[in-house]
């Protein structure tokens, strides 16, 4: 069935805009909550030089349910207490979106990312590029990422990733 | 040389701290060390498979053009034309088999011969386009790793490596026919040598992650070789075994034909890092961007006999294993970060694991002894001329 715009929209915004508020918060069981519960959700950050040159290899390559959850084990009990923490700031904007079929639909956005290490306090832009999404779809005007792409136009990090972009 | 000489202690297990922070000693450690009589490796020739791949790269600020001409060899160049020196070819990577320069149209082959340029009667009398190639730095190849020394001095290749050679040549799947699986790129906050003496050296104790997996590192060994106190790492395969808190286990999981290599680990100096560990293979090619700043391309490697379903795993496990936001080394990144920041306070850095007596330098340790970075502190105390203290 296809979707009014208005309402697709409006579901697509919400989920991006959870998806900000749940890293920006280091809500890591709230940015899962975002992911589609199925095997195969999915999570890459890569640079967009890779894809360009077809290499597949990325910072973050979480191509399974499994791999998302054990991200946020990496985050909240692996890495605890060992990294320089940091705040985050995402700004999104959708630029395209299309509905596949009755349940799926694909969504492009730009995002940049700020940071402030807690130590200097100095903000720096952390990334930008693109979010490269598919969109399970719900009845009830639901919608969890089956796969997200953040592909950085920023080759060169400007410093080790914790959280995901 | 520098404002004043840097007071370097007696104890070979002591480092000033301002070796890490003194910007003054900077630009004669380019001087002397990135465009002194070392070799430096820049790229793998498996990230330029195809007739007429190129790749850019800068070492120590120098722009560098690495080409496979149309006949497959392999040739590097200063990524410069050989006119005005404006930069030659702007893209990482590409393919093209010849490089035109902008400015005033000069062409260059892939074997960096001037092949064109405009209006020759008007340049000065008895211009030949045979006098004007794309300059080369020396280059050499080992098992495929691309080596450059700008200086006429630097010994053969063979001897710079010494023992480390065997070493890395195993790290390289053996043959060194590797296959490009992408890159991870970053900057980090770190003088290069806080980077180096971090890199590669193992502290266990860092990463809760071998406690959480039940993973214990196999026994192994670690030596240094020639003056220049390369370090390498050999050890055995050791797998995580009992409960796990990760759900998907081939992050670590080993699924490669021959147990036998292990883990191996080659750092060479000045800031070159490359291991091989589980399936990854990996090559650190790092270069100093200023005093405070050190960038390290991280690139991922397959073999070329690997199937479909290997190199997939390849590909799985080096995006989330290693790497600066690796499951075992974002710890390491953030350690280079403080190591840098705690370095501006008074005195030495003081190594101690590993370490019988400060009075001498050894060239066997064990695998997570600090002292294996020692020999390459007094060659670095050496090449820059600092006195060390009497004892």
């Amino acid at each position: 069935m296809k979707i009014a715009t208005a309402e697709l929209e409006a579901a697509l915004d919400r989920l991006l805009l959870a998806d900000a508020n749940a890293l920006d918060s280091k809500d890591m069981p709230g940015w899962l909550a975002n992911y589609a519960e199925e095997d195969g959700a999915s999570y890459y950050c890569r640079a967009a030089e890779n894809t360009e040159h077809n290499l597949e290899l990325g910072f973050m390559f979480d191509d399974c349910r499994a791999r998302l959850e054990d991200r946020v084990t990496y985050v909240t009990e692996i890495w605890a207490g060992t990294f320089q923490d940091y705040r985050t700031r995402h700004f999104v904007q959708r630029v395209s979106h299309c509905q596949v079929d009755a349940s799926t639909a694909e969504a492009v956005s730009n995002f940049s990312v700020f940071m402030t290490p807690m130590d200097t306090g100095v903000t720096q832009v952390l990334a930008a590029g693109r979010y490269l999404d598919k969109v399970r779809l719900s009845e009830n005007g639901g919608a969890k990422f089956l796969s997200r792409r953040a592909e950085l136009d920023t080759s060169v990090l400007p410093r080790y990733l914790v959280y995901p972009i | 040389m520098a404002d004043a000489p840097l007071a370097w202690p007696k104890n070979y297990n002591e480092v000033p701290k301002a070796a890490f922070t003194r910007t003054d000693l900077y630009a004669e450690e380019i001087k002397r060390i990135f465009h002194g009589p070392e070799w430096h490796p820049i790229a793998h020739e498996s990230e330029l498979p195809n007739p007429g791949d190129f790749r850019t790269v800068r070492l120590a600020g120098i722009p560098l053009l690495i080409s496979r001409d149309d006949c497959g060899e392999v040739r590097v160049f200063y990524n410069a034309c050989s006119h005005r020196s404006n930069q030659l070819e702007t893209a990482v990577m590409g393919n093209k088999t010849e490089f035109e320069c902008p400015y005033h149209r000069w062409l260059f082959s892939a074997k960096g011969e001037l092949v064109g340029c405009p209006n020759p009667r008007e340049f000065l009398p008895g211009f030949d386009k045979a006098d004007y190639p794309l300059g080369q730095p020396r280059f050499e190849l080992f098992y495929g790793l691309i080596f450059v020394t700008f200086s006429p001095e630097t010994e053969s290749l063979d001897q710079f490596l010494g023992q480390a050679g065997e070493t890395l040549r195993e790290l390289m799947a053996g043959d060194g026919r590797l296959k490009l699986l992408g890159y991870q790129k970053v900057r980090y906050d770190s003088n290069w040598k806080g980077y180096n003496d971090n890199d590669g050296y193992h502290a266990p104790l860092l990463h809760a992650a071998f406690k959480m997996l039940n993973w214990q590192g196999g026994k192994g060994r670690q030596y240094t070789a020639t003056k220049r106190g390369h370090v390498c790492f050999e050890s055995a395969l050791s797998v995580a075994s009992g409960p796990s808190v990760l759900k998907d286990k081939d992050l670590i999981a080993f699924k490669g034909q021959d147990p036998s290599v292990g883990s191996r680990i080659v750092q060479l100096f000045p800031t070159f890092v490359s291991t091989k560990h589980l399936d990854v293979i990996n090559l650190r090619f790092a270069t100093p961007i200023d005093a405070e700043t050190t960038e390290v391309h991280y690139a991922y490697f397959a073999h070329q006999d690997d199937d479909e379903e290997m190199v997939r795993h390849r590909l799985r496990q080096s995006s989330n294993l290693l790497g600066p936001c690796g499951l075992i080394s974002m710890e390491d990144a953030s350690i280079f970060h403080r190591i840098h920041i705690g370095s501006h306070t008074p005195g030495n850095a003081i190594f101690q694991k590993g370490v019988r007596d400060p009075g001498k330098l050894e060239s066997e340790f064990s695998q997570n002894d600090e002292s294996g970075n020692l020999p390459r502190w007094e060659y670095y105390r050496s090449v820059m001329g600092f006195e060390r203290a009497e004892a």
